[in-house]
């Protein structure tokens, strides 16, 4: 199609001139359509019946649907959330995005209330109309508020790999930095220091060695072998003898050093102490028999003689002398007789001697061995109060059904637990001291306008209290 | 001038240690909040070399700090929050002394909670060490999550661990990490392996809620404790769900959100709701694969180069990878006697898919109806209902697979049958000198096989026939051997000879030995591959291990010397039992044949 446009004459002397005066579009049409038909492929080489469909349907006609055209009102009602043809030379022309996703939101003009409706508000208010609303929207404030407190506490989360190195409050960049803007200078500038101004002191040795779920002994299974099982007794059998042992030690050494009397012959005793001295009541199995020795004249006679200063003379003297100088040689002699045998016992004494410090040592080596072993499992001492001793675990033959379903424990395992902390040394052992709650009684102070009716009010109403609690109680 | 005179316990051990008085004294704080503070930041009372030095020289036991311990917490800014607390704390009181519960609600309201994520980085700087400290965790997050709310407890605490503690179930069930299992009477004991580090943690029996005598435990302090766990546990499971390519934090089912309201008033709804959670297969994160399979390991020169350890670890690696698919692919259902937590934990763990009566618990996935299940898990002696499709195990089939690491043979856990004993999976392995009987390892090992293994007498002469006929086998073979060189060496010969011939038929005897010679000089004799000779060799490795044993330090050398000793003795008294037992199996079977022998003459004697 070529339209026979009217000539006119123009100058082309120029290539601007030229260009733009000069028709070329039959050409460029004509490139298009080759193009197209190197694209698409010639039309003569399609078939028919890439070209042309069977039309089966016929023609259809657009249903025309009854639509009752817009009354005026309607038309302006729809186009007021549009926004008005004055404020389009407000709005961003620019493609470009805005930097700051979230900019503050500006109320439009118009939207703040005015010292009139601020009035008709507050008197619709006071006569209670928006009371409902008002409730709704407290509540709905809430809920608001709980769940972003929920959403933003870590204890919920946890949505931070506090180990990754890529997280930038692991750095120890503060949070409030960490935001896309602000640059990494800026950042880095305000990153702590990596070393600690105090290091952390290591861990005490034995809650670094000592295992915090010990491996349990295979007889504690809930259908062991019959050797382990017997082992596992075994043990607490030990250890049970070990306790009697020390309980049997201690009474000896205290309760039964003291012998014991019944309160009779405590009674006896103490009858015999007091009466000691009084004349006694005639016996005739005591008195004697034959009054020979009694019937002298009752003279007094002392039971020991009197004491005489008799003095030794010389020649018992001497004999006493020679007698200690005797015993004094015989000593002295027995003595070097001794030191020349004992030259020939030399070699069985030195055997003896190396024996001897040879078991010693051995001693001193398993004692050592066996304070270490006892260092190694004793726990800490921590505080005035003792940490329980680890008992072993007993799981009585009764106890094994054999079957998972019938398991019965007696362990408690919270306390084994916190006996496990006390014997790592992570807590001092201690003991829990029970706060004792005052008692306190309750009554009714009388005074001159009491009558006796009101005693009885009161009495009534505290019955009443003590019941109810008492049902909270069983509840 | 005289120098100024230094004051008792101002250095050494006196100045080291601090009484606890003194601490709450310098950091200014009440005792609940030190003893808080403490148990948050790991830093625990110390045991001093010389006490009476330590109290400067005051008598009894008194708990005493380390100074620097306690400096250390001086820089603490939680000890700030404390002291902000503090003042909340007066308000909430003075509010309710008034008598105004509006304000004292709000201010409850608006109590700050203590952030105390830094503290976990801080004590444990890496992953691989929270890992390591996890053992006391999970045990304590298992057992508190069984709490209902006590009083000295808060609230939400053991909601949180029945969270964590099942998210941190998820992880081990999609990492497949769970390495033995243990039924104990006091729980069941787990271990699992995460980045090398075993952790091992005990899972309460499901009981209804023990009341705890109060003197017993101090559950505030306790309650400390879990706060610091549940924190650590928590960033634990983000971790491992991030490096397992899970989402974090699961959508579990409606008991664990605490958005929902909805209280579980019954005990057993929550275990309910707990187990379904478990069933439920955690979301991946779009776009991301498998967690692709580890590496055959390398095999590197070690230093003491000793090749059974190294053989022994690749069979570790490779019963482990059995472990982890043992139950791929199978359909377990569980009977309702059946304690499911721990099962269905299990079976997950190793790819298996399970459910239950949906009739009586939520969250069941496949009716008992189905054909394809394979095994059903019965805890009673008989059924009335059974379909042929499938085994009818005990529990303890279960427990007992993945300590031995394979798919066990089932006839001894059948339905009704007397289970065989539940052995532990923990123990040492440094006493394995012990002597087992063969019964024992048979139960240990389920590839073992007794010398001995015919139970009845009748089969004795079958056995020794057998015998014979091995034998004759091995003589066999060794012919083929012998024929087979003596073929080669013939061939070889001729080949020689016929060459020969080709030269005597051109030559003359004197240049036929001029060119012997010079072919002897020029010849390449056939070479020998060098052999190595393995008693030789083993000559060698004795001398070279004796070498090594003498470079023993002198300060080991006893210990080394008794642990020798010791070893040769628990070698003998194996040995020792062991021939024991032959000679008595001997000797039984001895018996046994003259028995039968007897019988048969008498049967015969009877006969004619």
């Amino acid at each position: 199609m070529s339209l026979i446009k009217k000539k006119k004459h123009v100058s082309k002397k120029n290539k601007k001139a030229w260009r733009k005066h000069c028709d070329i579009k039959d050409v460029e049409d004509f490139l298009e359509d080759q193009r197209l038909e190197e694209r698409l492929g010639k039309f003569e080489a399609k078939k028919d019946s890439e070209l042309f469909v069977v039309d089966t349907v016929g023609e259809e006609k657009p249903e025309v649907v009854d639509v009752k055209p817009l009354t005026l009102k309607q038309k302006k009602r729809a186009l007021l959330p549009q926004t008005p043809k004055c404020y389009e030379v407000l709005l961003p022309t620019s493609k470009v995005q805005d930097p700051n996703a979230k900019r503050n939101h500006v109320n439009p003009v118009g939207t703040k209330p005015t010292a009139l409706s601020k009035l008709s508000l507050k008197k619709q208010f006071e006569k209670g109309a928006y009371l409902k609303k008002v409730e709704l929207a407290r509540k709905n404030r809430r809920i608001v508020r709980d769940k972003k407190r929920r959403i933003k506490e870590i204890r919920n989360t946890f949505d931070k790999n506090i180990w990754g190195e890529d997280v930038l409050e692991v750095k120890g960049i503060p949070s409030t930095l960490c935001d896309d803007f602000i640059s990494t200078e800026a950042q880095l500038h305000n990153v702590l220091p990596e070393q600690r101004l105090r290091p952390k002191p290591a861990p005490p040795k034995t809650l670094v060695t000592r295992p915090a779920v010990v491996t349990p002994h295979p007889g504690v299974s809930y259908n062991p072998s019959y050797q382990e099982h017997q082992d596992l007794l075994q043990q607490v059998v030990q250890h049970e003898e070990k306790l009697m042992k020390k309980e049997a030690h201690l009474h000896r050494v205290t309760t039964s050093l003291f012998s014991r009397l019944t309160p009779h012959e405590k009674e006896n005793q103490w009858r015999e102490e007091m009466s000691e001295g009084l004349p006694k009541p005639h016996n005739p199995a005591n008195s004697p028999s034959t009054p020979s020795d009694n019937d002298t004249d009752n003279e007094y006679k002392a039971i020991n003689p009197p004491v005489k200063n008799k003095k030794k003379d010389h020649k018992a003297r001497r004999k006493q002398k020679e007698r200690i100088a005797e015993r004094e040689r015989l000593k002295r002699e027995k003595i070097d007789k001794k030191k020349i045998t004992d030259i020939y016992k030399l070699r069985k004494l030195q055997t003896l001697i190396s024996g001897k410090e040879k078991r010693e040592e051995a001693l001193r080596v398993k004692r050592a061995a066996r304070r270490a072993l006892v260092a190694a499992t004793a726990p800490p001492a921590l505080s005035a109060h003792r940490t329980p001793a680890p008992q072993p675990d007993l799981v009585e033959p009764a106890q094994l059904t054999g079957d998972l379903r019938n398991i019965s424990s007696t362990v408690n395992l919270l306390r084994d637990r916190f006996e496990s902390l006390q014997r790592r040394g992570a807590l001092a052992a201690s003991k829990l001291m029970m706060t004792k709650r005052k008692r306190l009684k309750a009554y009714f102070k009388p005074g001159h306008k009491v009558t006796d009716q009101d005693v009885e009010n009161y009495l009534k109403k505290k019955m009443v209290k003590k019941t109810t609690k008492k049902a909270v109680v069983t509840k | 001038m005289v120098s100024k005179k230094k004051k008792k316990y101002s250095s050494g051990e006196g100045a080291q240690f601090m009484t606890r008085k003194a601490a709450l004294k310098k950091l200014q704080l009440s005792l609940k909040d030190f003893r808080r503070i403490c148990i948050l930041k790991g830093i625990y009372p110390r045991e001093p070399r010389n006490r009476k030095r330590a109290q400067k020289g005051a008598g009894g036991i008194k708990t005493l700090y380390h100074t620097k311990d306690i400096k250390f917490l001086l820089h603490e800014p939680i000890i700030w929050k404390l002291r902000d607390l503090k003042v909340f704390q007066q308000k909430i009181r003075k509010a309710r002394a008034t008598r105004q519960f509006g304000q004292m609600r709000k201010y409850l309201r608006d109590y700050p909670s203590i952030n105390i994520d830094h503290i976990v980085k801080e004590r444990y700087p890496t992953f691989v060490d929270a890992l390591r400290d996890l053992d006391d965790c999970l045990t304590l997050c298992f057992l508190f999550s069984t709490f209902p709310s006590i009083k000295k407890v808060p609230r939400d605490q053991s909601l949180l661990c029945r969270r964590l503690s099942v998210e941190f179930m998820h992880a081990v069930i999609a990492a497949k990490a769970l390495r033995k299992v243990f039924i104990s009477i006091k729980g069941y004991y787990y271990q699992a392996e995460f980045e090398g580090q075993t952790i091992t943690w005990i899972v309460p029996h499901h009981f209804s809620f023990q009341p705890q005598s109060k003197d017993e435990v101090d559950f505030k302090i306790m309650s400390t404790f879990v706060e610091f766990y549940t924190m650590m546990l928590g960033f634990v499971n983000f971790k491992l769900f991030h490096s397992l390519n899970l989402v974090y934090p699961p959508q579990l089912t409606a008991g664990f959100t605490p958005e929902t309201d909805k209280d579980l008033v019954d005990e057993h709804a929550y275990v309910a709701e707990r187990i379904a959670a478990l069933n439920i297969s955690v979301a991946k994160i779009a776009g991301s694969n498998e967690v692709e399979e580890l590496p055959e390991i390398d095999i590197f020169q070690t230093e003491d180069g000793d090749p059974q350890k190294l053989e022994e670890a690749k069979l570790e690696v490779e019963k482990v990878k059995n472990l982890k698919t043992m139950f791929k692919g199978l359909k377990f259902f569980l009977n309702r006697e059946v304690p499911r937590e721990p099962l269905v934990f299990i079976i997950r763990c190793f790819g298996g898919e399970v459910s239950w009566d949906k009739d009586h618990f939520v969250g069941a996935t496949f009716d008992e109806s189905d054909e394809s299940i394979a095994y059903q898990i019965v805890d009673r002696p008989s059924m009335d209902k059974q379909y042929l499709s499938r085994y009818y195990v005990q529990p303890q089939w279960v427990f007992d697979s993945v300590n031995a690491r394979t798919l066990l043979p089932i006839n001894k856990y059948l339905m009704g049958a007397v289970l065989p004993p539940h052995l532990s999976p923990f123990v040492d392995k440094i006493k394995d000198q012990v002597y087992m009987p063969p019964e024992e390892r048979a139960l240990k090992d389920p590839n073992f096989k007794p010398l001995d293994d015919e139970p009845s007498g009748s089969d004795i002469e079958e056995a020794s026939d057998e015998d014979a006929e091995e034998k004759e086998e091995d003589s066999s073979e060794e012919d083929d051997e012998k024929a087979l060189t003596r073929q080669y060496q013939q061939e070889v010969a001729e080949d020689s000879t016929s060459e020969d011939e080709d030269v005597k038929d051109d030559l003359d005897p004197e240049k036929k030995k001029l060119a012997k010679e010079k072919k002897k000089a020029m010849a390449v004799s056939t070479g020998v591959t060098h052999k190595e000779n393995p008693y030789q060799k083993e000559i060698e490795d004795k001398q070279a291990f004796r070498l090594r044993e003498k470079l023993v330090r002198k300060k080991h050398r006893n210990l080394y010397k008794s642990m020798k000793a010791g070893q040769e003795q628990r070698k003998k008294e194996i040995w020792l039992l062991r021939k024991k037992r032959r000679l008595h199996d001997e000797k039984v079977k001895e018996e046994k044949k003259a028995e039968k022998r007897k019988q048969k003459m008498q049967a015969l004697e009877a006969t004619s």
